[in-house]
């Protein structure tokens, strides 16, 4: 969707329209930040994430709106519902983004571009909103697709464009690819598509690590991934970087008591529950480390996290080193969720 | 815009409302309390957009007027600031200056323009009850709601009402309680189901006593008035589970406990058990209870036996050690009994002892054994 936020306000708020319109919250006071700008807003260089008062700085006229994330999410649905005339197979990426399979093709069209070109009108006309698209053969190419002709556009590249499109695109705009890996590239000499194309695999993978693998293939306009409308989730973890570093195993377990609650909290609400406990360290060098540990049975309590996570930090030599960052995960999920492992009983029957 | 309070007296309203506020808010001014002066009333206004709690005080003002004051800096330092009268200086930006005997202080307060309205009673239905009865039945109930928010409708506590009386009802689908009192009516009959967390606050803001409060509710929110202190919030808009018909209606065997012997056994116990299931099993055969717990992980092991009276055929049935403790803190009778048929039904647990008025049922599944 483009500036989805900000496009459902002036949607149904006439006074908005054509008018530079800041989502977020209000620049008096102490402040909030932009969610998302219209594109009049943009002109003024206004974009989200960027405090709301540098935003009023840069506009002085913009008009600043309170999110009303509840009717964001009944918009989301209904933008669903219209997917869902045409496949079922829809991967969201947030509220206003997703990928659809439309090889499903419920309607018997024929045409990924006709199924497109259908979609927006039928947003256009049923919500009043306007959405940009892009049509591939895969979901990293479609993805980059659908941001080149922002707002209420629609882009078209097909299996004999992609290298050539690939060769030309910047290495920032790579799929994984952020400022540190944008920077080492540079660094490099790479500064495109075409430099990456010259590399083999190893070369990538031995500059890159894993991800290597992926922009060989990509470069290459290969991703097999597939559209996964409900993505399992094979780990949930939190993680904290610290304004000083941590030196004592006292200091870093405080820490990492805090995390395990926090991790506790959101694996309750996911209602996931798993064996493999990962404490992660990244040290003062950058240098990233991680330790698991797995118990025999699946939980998802603080008490257990914790006294797992200590297991971990027992056998785990820290001297001299100075950590930034610590992280806590739980992976190994139960596939039938919340169920117990096998050794010991402990299935909680249910009311309803 | 200028008022003279007492520092403690306004500490205290402060504190009684201030749990409502959020530590991380998307709006700022939620992290706000507001302030409105009307003929040396000052009311004190804070809200998530969910609860809204307000209080009032006598103060000393010229003029009225509002503004909100950023809440956790204002508490922090009322404080540390001993009793005394402070002046509150409010300039036309919104900036606050407290000035005490000790010195100046000065915070960038909001508009009030900004702050969110409060829901209105439109409509609403009441009646009266004793502020102790309301702060018994939270006390009785809230700590067998659930935390899953994808079933919104068990986040809260189930409120029906008749011209008999009144029950509240609780549940996490793995156990129920439902306390009941005869000496509260409504003139309506009604049902709407509170959230969690506006029963939490009202549990620390009413006093266990036998003073009135008011309740009133209509289709989206629920109303409590207590003197001069009051709470509204937006009732849980989802279907409560029929809980009706999970409630056995006969278990034919009953096992008598004394509660605080059994209550000091699971806590021990419990100790040694897994700690994401709490099983702790219980072996029952004649008059002797045998209660067991282990965690294969740790290599931890716990036993013990006490007495009991039981009716039954022997019986192996294994609970959440945890559910149990709660259940046998929300009751008060010196002895205990529950219900039970088979190792994979649910038991009941009921007091022995009861005021006249009230009734209290706690429901609870098993952990199924695998052996």
């Amino acid at each position: 969707m483009d500036a989805f936020y900000a496009s459902v306000e002036q949607r149904d708020f006439p006074e908005y329209r054509d008018k530079p319109v800041v989502v977020g919250g209000p620049p008096e006071g102490r402040g909030g930040v932009v969610a998302t700008a219209s594109y009049e807003a943009r002109e003024y260089g206004i974009r989200s994430a960027m405090s709301s008062k540098t935003a009023q700085r840069l506009c002085p006229h913009a008009l600043f709106v309170f999110p009303r994330f509840d009717v964001y999410r009944s918009v989301s649905r209904q933008i669903h519902d219209i997917f869902h005339r045409y496949t079922d197979s829809i991967e969201p990426l947030s509220l206003d983004e997703a990928y659809l399979d439309v090889t499903a093709d419920k309607r018997g069209i024929g045409y990924a571009l006709e199924i497109a070109k259908e979609i927006r009108l039928a947003i256009k006309e049923e919500l009043a909103l306007t959405a940009s698209a892009g049509v591939s053969v895969n979901k990293f190419v479609a993805k980059i697709a659908s941001g080149m002709q922002k707002p209420d556009g629609l882009t078209f590249i097909g299996p004999s464009k992609i290298e050539a499109f690939m060769e030309q695109l910047p290495v920032e705009k790579f799929h994984g690819v952020g400022k540190v890996t944008a920077g080492k590239m540079k660094n490099m000499g790479l500064h495109s598509g075409a430099d990456l194309k010259k590399l083999s695999e190893a070369a990538l993978v031995q500059h890159f690590g894993k991800p290597g693998k992926f922009y060989y293939q990509i470069v290459r306009g290969i991703d097999e991934r597939p559209v996964e409308s409900d993505r399992e989730t094979k780990s949930v973890s939190v993680e904290d970087t610290y304004q000083e570093d941590l030196t004592t195993k006292e200091a870093m377990l405080g820490e990492l008591e805090l995390l395990t609650e926090k991790l506790a909290e959101r694996l309750s609400g996911y209602g996931l529950k798993g064996r493999t406990v990962t404490v992660k360290f990244k040290f003062h060098d950058f240098i990233i480390s991680t330790r698991s540990h797995s118990l025999v049975t699946s939980f998802n309590d603080h008490s257990r996290l914790y006294d797992t996570v200590r297991i971990i930090m027992d056998k785990t030599d820290l001297t001299g080193k100075k950590v930034r960052l610590l992280g806590v995960g739980l992976s190994n999920f139960d596939s039938s969720g919340g169920q117990s492992g096998p050794q010991q009983g402990g299935n909680q029957l249910r009311l309803f | 815009m200028k008022f003279i309070a007492s520092s403690s007296a306004l500490l205290k309203q402060l504190q009684n409302i201030s749990g409502v506020i959020n530590a991380n808010n998307v709006l700022p001014i939620l992290e706000d309390f507001l302030f409105d002066i009307d003929k040396n009333r000052l009311t004190i206004v804070a809200t998530d957009l969910e609860t809204v709690m307000k209080t009032e005080m006598q103060v000393e003002a010229k003029d009225n007027g509002r503004v909100c004051i950023p809440a956790k800096i204002l508490i922090d330092s009322l404080k540390n600031i001993p009793e005394q009268p402070l002046t509150f200086n409010i300039d036309k930006n919104y900036s606050v200056e407290i000035t005490s005997d000790n010195g100046k202080y000065k915070v960038m307060g909001e508009n009030p323009d900004n702050f969110p309205k409060d829901p209105t009673a439109d409509d609403a239905s009441g009646f009266t009850m004793t502020s102790s009865a309301l702060v018994t039945a939270i006390n009785k109930t809230l700590f067998a709601t659930s935390t899953d928010d994808l079933r919104p409708a068990m986040t809260g506590v189930y409120f029906e009402l008749d011209k008999k009386g009144i029950q509240f009802v609780a549940t996490d689908a793995h156990r129920l309680v439902r306390y009941k009192r005869t000496d509260v009516s409504s003139p309506n009959t009604d049902t709407f189901i509170v959230p969690r967390k506006p029963l939490n606050l009202l549990k620390s803001a009413l006093p266990d006593n036998e003073d009135e409060i008011t309740i009133n509710y209509n289709t989206n929110h629920f109303f409590v008035i207590h003197g001069t202190t009051q709470m509204s919030c937006r009732l849980i808009d989802a279907r409560f589970p029929d809980y009706k018909v999970v409630i056995p209606s006969e278990n034919p065997y009953r096992l008598t406990v004394n509660r605080t012997e059994f209550l000091g056994a699971l806590r021990r116990v419990s100790v040694f058990s897994n700690k994401s299931t709490y099983q702790v099993a219980l072996n029952i055969s004649g008059s002797e209870l045998q209660l067991a717990a282990q965690d294969v992980d740790f290599s931890f092991e716990g036993n013990e036996r006490m007495k009991c009276q039981y009716n039954g055929e022997d019986l192996v049935i294994a609970f959440n050690a945890k559910f149990l403790i709660e259940m046998l803190n929300a009751t008060d009778s010196d002895e205990v009994y529950m219900e039970l048929s088979t190792p994979t039904k649910a038991g009941l647990i009921k007091p022995v002892d009861q005021e006249e008025n009230e009734e209290q049922l706690m429901l609870v599944m098993p952990l199924m054994l695998n052996q």
